[in-house]
């Protein structure tokens, strides 16, 4: 009997990204556009290490004591202490009130996987609220652990706008004490972020239904370019919950460090204000040790080289400096794309409104190309973005923006407008 | 006006009860703020050179020099395929199932083998649990004892039964007790899955003793008689005898077509944590040795490509990009065959060195405690003498690191050990 277990195996269909990956890979056309992954490119589309990380790569190589030694489970401190000033800011309440535990992630997912297994651990009975549409992953990171999701209105797909009021709703009919997983800033995959007052008015519903919220923050400073305001709606939640109930985020440095491959990141988790009758050190001393638990099950201790990299940068005023000024490169680069990508589908007349595409922001335009669409922007035109017609703005520079907008215009003139 | 209180979810947290400390990692962090100079660290498995400093491998220090000087290479930070870089992969699976173990050579041939690069060794057995607690055994047999992290892992990924099989008796590896456990215990299980066996490949963690070829034959055919899954742990290769290949003996008795199938396959954990030194960057990999290949091993991939995706996406790069320069480069591969000798030569130097010096049965017959541990048969008590009073960190089993100990220190530690 134990002689057929293998066999029952399910073929799992391959993941959507890392697959496009794979056929752009075996396309032999000649001109063709990766607008899949959200990796950054510079404008001859190439991977770009950001000017702050060779320099830091550079101080961590000359370094005489440089070796391989294990990190502790929880991380590199200086890692983990930059890091949370980064998001948090220098005059964070949180920080000054000592209320936060910072651990090192494998990057962004790793640091969801590790909230999926704290909640299973803890409060496994919660319901985990996801955005309608979320980033692809998401949905598999919570679910695998065994947690329930559910999904909130987002997208008003015939305005391309945010849906406020589905939102709102949702946040008051869920649950009491729910878990709302929000996107930090740049949202994946529309690129659709409250604006300040809609955030105001989210947070203040959340905090009236007593849920948890989990921020997800991969792209701060890389959707603006500037770090606090791209850390806007962190920091006003962890105002607004300061006395109602911890915060949880996930912070990458993927993106605004160019760490991809590297897994570099961090879960932070910020305690509520209590009063005196609770023995706080000792809540996060318990966390932490938690934490490590679920760290040592899975990988013993997180890795060295990108963590030692991302703190350099951290650490190091030049660098610093020098890391802020990529951001301003990057994100400026992108918003250009953005302006020239619209500015030649409006002078190509082709039909539909694409201002949408300006107006968004971070790596992603959330076109509202259709599914079929896309697939003869592939078939006929070597332009490759996932069927959701998410496109990653980062995959066009000056050489190939015109050739998608036409490749664009054609797919859209072939099935007409109504389906847009 | 919002309104303030103190919800459920906090009082949740400061139930959180505090899980124990890392029986290893947590006694370094103990070390890092002992004040008595003399004090001594042999709890960790990093190795030490002779002025006790952790240095590179030579072999590991050049590629690095490549690595860095090489602007292609380094360019590029970008994400790793789920399954990792394809060329680590090509070259590990050649070290592995061709160089050290020709039987492997037809395996590779027929495309048997499914392949994932983890976070070295702790890493290979997280994904490898969860896979076979998802779809095939909920049962796993350890040594007693074993690495204390071991049953952490099994655990935390699915596993609800957890066994130990005797190992250890009086001082002496005891395969007669084993073989009975095994036959008693694993015979009567009413599990209608099969059960799992972690085996360590060589220099057995925490003891040192490893059986002989003979007692593994014997051991290996009541594990195929019983039905059980060999999952083979391999975080030591080479640091026995000082020969990788030589190292290699359980995988290759295992794979020997004459005489064992494997119907559930066979699970290797490997790590290049120890024998490359690459400890901190997390380096190492599973393969799932399958029954037939084609569909069950495509579908055990796509499986594999699915548990990494939710819990960290991809592997760390540049870990595996150094080592597979090393794989990849013959005169470095030589390099590092060397590298790996004199590693061994200094372990086993260490202990004639204590066998002067201690009248100790353990150290007398250099053939029976392997690897970079000395299992002292120091009981709990001892062992706390020794920490309080001397300052000497041993793990609290009695485990002490070869490689902590030099020659400005061998005397100091000695002696202690004799008056406790």
């Amino acid at each position: 009997m134990s002689k057929s277990l293998f066999n029952n195996l399910q073929l799992l269909p391959p993941d959507a990204l890392f697959n496009i990956k794979q056929r752009l890979s075996t396309d032999s056309r000649p001109v063709k556009v990766d607008l899949g992954i959200g990796a950054y490119r510079d404008d001859n589309g190439k991977p770009w290490v950001l000017p702050s990380v060779r320099e830091a790569e550079k101080l961590i190589q000359q370094d005489p004591d440089y070796n391989h030694e294990y990190l502790g489970i929880a991380g590199l401190t200086s890692l983990t202490q930059g890091a949370v000033k980064v998001l948090l800011g220098q005059d964070s309440p949180a920080l000054k009130e000592d209320r936060v535990v910072s651990v090192q992630s494998l990057s962004g997912t790793g640091a969801l996987h590790m909230a999926a297994s704290f909640f299973t651990k803890f409060c496994k009975d919660k319901l985990v609220y996801l955005s309608d549409p979320t980033w692809a992953n998401h949905n598999a990171i919570f679910e695998t652990m065994g947690l329930k999701t559910a999904s909130y209105p987002y997208w008003n797909a015939a305005s391309k706008s945010l849906d406020l009021e589905g939102y709102l709703n949702a946040i008051k009919t869920a649950p009491q004490g729910s878990i709302f997983v929000l996107h930090a800033c740049a949202h994946n995959p529309t690129g659709l972020d409250p604006n300040e007052e809609q955030w105001a008015k989210i947070l203040k519903a959340i905090v009236e239904q007593d849920h948890i919220v989990l921020f997800d923050s991969a792209y701060q400073g890389f959707a603006s370019g500037d770090l606090n305001k791209d850390a806007f709606a962190v920091r006003l939640g962890l105002e607004m919950l300061a006395d109602s109930a911890p915060v949880i985020i996930c912070q990458s440095f993927a993106k605004n460090v160019g760490m991809y491959g590297e897994r570099a990141g961090c879960f932070h988790l910020v305690l509520p204000r209590q009063d005196a009758s609770v023995d706080t050190e000792h809540v996060k001393a318990s966390v932490k040790s938690q934490l490590a638990k679920i760290t040592r099950s899975e990988l013993s201790n997180p890795p060295a080289y990108g963590a030692k990299i991302v703190a350099t940068v951290l650490n190091n005023p030049e660098l610093t400096k020098q890391w802020h000024a990529d951001m301003v490169t990057m994100s400026s680069r992108i918003i250009k794309m953005r302006h020239q990508l619209r500015d030649s589908l409006v002078s190509l007349k082709t039909p539909g409104n694409w201002d949408h595409i300006v107006g968004q922001t971070g790596m992603f335009s959330y076109t509202g190309l259709s599914a079929e669409m896309v697939q003869r922007l592939e078939k006929e035109h070597a332009v490759y973005l996932v069927s959701s017609g998410r496109a990653s703005i980062a995959g066009l520079n000056s050489g190939n923006v015109e050739y998608v907008a036409k490749a664009i215009n054609e797919v859209v003139n072939y099935f007409g407008s109504s389906k847009l | 006006m919002l309104r303030r209180q103190v919800y459920k979810f906090p009082g949740r947290i400061q139930a959180i009860p505090m899980a124990p400390p890392d029986k290893i990692l947590g006694l370094t962090e103990q070390f890092n703020v002992d004040k008595n100079p003399k004090k001594t660290n042999l709890t960790v498995g990093i190795y030490k050179d002779n002025w006790g400093q952790v240095t590179t491998f030579p072999s590991v220090a050049r590629a690095q020099t490549i690595l860095d000087q090489s602007f292609e290479m380094n360019t590029d930070l970008s994400y790793l395929p789920i399954k990792g870089c394809p060329d680590f992969r090509e070259n590990v699976l050649k070290f592995l199932y061709r160089d050290s173990c020709p039987e492997g050579v037809e395996l590779l041939d027929q495309d048997r083998i499914s392949f994932v690069q983890t976070l070295s060794g702790t890493g290979a057995l997280a994904v490898a649990s969860k896979f076979l607690s998802l779809f095939i055994s909920r049962t796993v047999w350890f040594p007693d004892p074993s690495w204390p992290n071991h049953a952490n892992v099994f655990q935390n990924n699915g596993f609800k039964n957890i066994n130990y099989y005797t190992y250890y008796k009086e001082g002496k590896l005891d395969v007669d007790g084993w073989i009975q456990d095994l036959e008693k215990e694993a015979r009567e299980t009413t599990d209608e899955y099969p059960p799992c066996i972690v085996l360590h490949a060589c220099c057995h963690n925490p003891t040192g003793l490893d059986p002989t070829l003979e007692q593994w034959r014997r051991i290996l055919d009541k594990i195929q008689e019983l039905k059980m899954i060999p999952i083979i742990d391999m975080a030591y290769q080479g640091l026995d005898t000082g020969d990788l290949i030589k190292d290699t003996y359980l995988l290759r008795l295992s794979l020997d077509k004459n005489r064992y199938q494997w119907p559930n396959g066979l699970f290797l954990c490997q790590s290049f944590a120890k024998n490359m030194g690459l400890y901190g960057e997390r380096v190492g990999s599973l393969s799932v040795v399958t029954p037939s290949g084609g569909d069950v091993k495509h579908n055990v991939d796509s499986q594999l490509k699915k548990i990494v995706r939710g819990m960290y996406s991809s592997p760390p790069g540049y870990g595996s990009r150094v080592a597979n320069i090393v794989l990849s480069t013959p005169h470095l591969k030589d390099l590092w065959f060397e590298d790996v000798k004199n590693v061994a030569q200094r372990l086993q130097s260490v202990k004639a060195k204590m066998a002067e010096r201690l009248d100790w049965e353990s150290l007398k017959d250099p053939s029976r405690q392997h690897g970079m541990f000395l299992y002292t048969g120091l009981n709990t008590s001892s062992v706390d003498i020794l920490r309080e009073r001397f300052s000497i960190y041993l793990v609290q089993d009695g485990r002490l690191s070869l490689s902590g100990l030099n020659d400005s220190n061998i005397d100091y530690v000695c002696d202690a050990l004799r008056k406790v």
